[in-house]
């Protein structure tokens, strides 16, 4: 079954960064500083625009191929949620550090891995957007993303933040990333699926990353991200603002 | 100098897509109603239609110390991909773990044990290697760009969860009587090391590793497509040589006159990557976004790409009748939604029947 519990997050957590997070989801923490805009080296420079650079540092050992691929996904993604045109010539750096993946004794962990690790995503997503809103960074939308698997049996076919063993049973992993206007943001799916399946599995990440704000506690699929979004940062707000 | 002519106030069509590429893609792609074009067709810088892609030209067994090749000329991106097959003995695999038995049967366990090995020790391993000269933006003799590490992680996934190589085709059998290169019985049971007489059992003793690697010959946009489809194109035609196995030095080895068997590969994956070109660019402006027009330009070339910046790309295998789909990928921007993506699926399957038929040519 699905590890229906709740994400945690912390901001501000590093003291030097101009913002900083932790987020821990389904096994996963990651720790996420972004610092700008700074001013950028002459080779990133562009002349209407911020360049966004995202660093991704594995829990062990160094960055590798993978490593490389997670940042353009992250990049290419966090580049349409900032306003970038506010910031010509300018750096904003984001470094996202994975601190805990889940530990699972049937499945074989190799230190480097090349392929694609695709619940990581959902969890450096959320990390950076934590970071850029704690480091005031001006943004068009914020966004939520998850993680759903499709499996071969039993009652619940789609799989919400799936845990390596089911990854490894799975027929298809998708990825999928929604703003806050509810538009995809973000695709990445592998395996054996089709359209129709696909489909379903829009239906159910959508639900999870953009529901409308109900108390409908019946048919609970996963964790509401965008009212967690929310409620971390006012109760941060609130904490701030508390010797007034 | 006095005698130069007054200087003219229009620039030649090169000099203005050189000098301002957006506007001159735009004005290509929402032509004007003029008298003479009462119906103007739209069209791309490079006399495509949008949804036109590039033909595909695929040539394989080019590289003669090669195990399998093959050249794919997409338009001017050309990508060249040999297969390398060496072998490994299972005591030189870091934690080797022998199986049991390795079940016959083509049933979803075993494959996904097969899965599992390729992964564990890494029997297929892909590179790519762009800094050719293919592009002015690759410099050659600098440490791999991001692109051909993102380029080289994707082929790598495909690979694995396309499954397009079975283990059972990368194995290497040894039994004192007879070899069997790939072959196995029903209860194959892994036994030890010892070369006894009354053994009958044939004993796993070593694998093919694959080197796939990847050349960017020329670059013009649409790397990924024309890379995977090189790779597939050069696994279809990989031969491996049959190994005989020394049981006494302990060393496998391959005759030059040696029978070559042809590697087998499941299914036909391929490839279609489309970029989106948007009338304003995005954040230009926050209100009017509405109307803010876009294209889905398929097949995109090197100056487009840089204009895009959103790109979808999905990989479909129609082999079996039913369209399934292998991988989806997209990224960098909020166009495509779910109407798009289901729409795409058809021009994925055009392009599939495309690649399919210059693949059997």
């Amino acid at each position: 079954m699905a590890a229906s519990t709740e994400p945690e997050a912390a901001l501000s957590v590093l003291p030097r960064a101009d913002g900083s997070a932790t987020y821990a989801h389904a096994g996963y923490t990651v720790m996420g500083s972004v610092n700008g805009p700074i001013e950028a080296s002459r080779r990133d420079e562009h002349p209407y625009e911020a360049h966004v650079d995202v660093i991704v540092r594995p829990a062990a050992g160094v960055g590798g191929t993978r490593e490389r691929h997670l940042e353009s996904i992250l990049q290419s993604s966090l580049s349409q949620l900032i306003l970038v045109k506010n910031f010509p010539r300018q750096l904003i750096q984001i470094v996202l550090q994975i601190e805990a993946t889940p530990e699972n004794d049937y499945v074989n962990t190799k230190l480097v891995q090349a392929s694609l690790n695709f619940p990581v995503v959902p969890a450096l997503l959320q990390t950076a957007i934590l970071a850029l809103l704690s480091a005031a960074v001006p943004m068009r939308e914020t966004a939520a993303s998850t993680v759903v698997a499709v499996v071969p049996q039993g009652a619940k076919r789609l799989l919400v933040d799936p845990v390596p063993r089911d990854l490894e049973a799975a027929h298809s992993v998708h990825v999928l990333a929604f703003t806050s206007q509810d538009e995809l943001l973000l695709a990445e799916s592998e395996g054996d699926f089709t359209v129709k399946e696909w489909d379903e599995v829009y239906e159910a990440a959508k639900e999870i990353c953009c529901r409308p704000r109900t108390l409908d506690e019946e048919n609970d699929v996963g964790p509401d991200l965008r009212h967690f979004l929310r409620t971390t940062l006012e109760e941060k707000v609130a904490e701030d603002l508390y010797w007034k | 100098m006095a005698a130069a002519a007054p200087p003219s106030l229009s620039f030649p069509r090169p000099v203005f897509a050189k000098l301002s590429p957006h506007p001159y893609l735009l004005r290509t792609l929402a032509p004007q109603v003029s008298p003479d074009t009462p119906t103007p067709k739209p069209s791309r810088t490079n006399g495509r239609a949008p949804h036109e892609a590039r033909p595909v030209y695929i040539h394989t067994s080019s590289l003669s110390h090669a195990h399998g090749s093959a050249l794919v000329r997409v338009g001017d991106t050309t990508v060249i991909c040999g297969v390398r097959g060496e072998i490994l003995p299972v005591t030189s695999i870091p934690q080797y773990r022998p199986r049991a038995d390795f079940g016959e049967d083509d049933d979803e366990e075993t494959r996904r044990a097969g899965r599992g090995e390729l992964k564990d020790y890494d029997l297929l391993v892909p590179n790519i290697e762009l800094a050719t000269g293919c592009a002015p933006q690759f410099l050659p003799g600098v440490p791999p760009s991001t692109l051909a590490q993102t380029i080289s992680t994707r082929v790598y996934s495909l690979l694995h969860s396309c499954a397009v190589v079975d283990a059972k085709n990368l194995r290497i059998w040894a039994s004192p009587v007879v070899t069997k290169p790939t072959g196995c019985d029903d209860d194959a049971d892994k036994m030890e090391e010892d070369d006894e007489e009354e053994e009958e059992k044939p004993e796993l003793v070593a694998y093919w590793v694959l080197y796939v690697d990847i050349l960017v010959v020329s670059f013009d946009g649409n790397p990924f497509d024309a890379a995977w489809m090189a790779v597939l194109a050069a696994l279809r035609d990989t031969k491996l040589p049959v190994v005989t196995w020394d049981s006494d030095r302990g060393v496998a080895f391959c005759s030059r006159n040696a029978e070559k068997r042809k590697l087998q590969i499941k299914g036909l994956p391929v490839a279609c990557t489309a970029a989106v070109f948007l009338e304003k660019e995005h954040g230009s402006e926050t209100s009017g976004e509405e109307n803010n027009r876009h294209w889905i330009l398929l097949d995109p070339d090197r100056s487009e790409e840089t204009l895009c910046g959103e790109t979808i790309t999905m990989v479909v295998d129609c082999e079996g009748g039913e369209t399934r789909l292998r991988s989806l990928e997209k990224q960098g921007g909020t166009v495509i939604g779910r109407e798009l993506i289901r729409g795409f699926a058809g021009v994925a399957e055009k392009r599939w029947r495309e690649v399919k038929g210059a693949m059997s040519k």
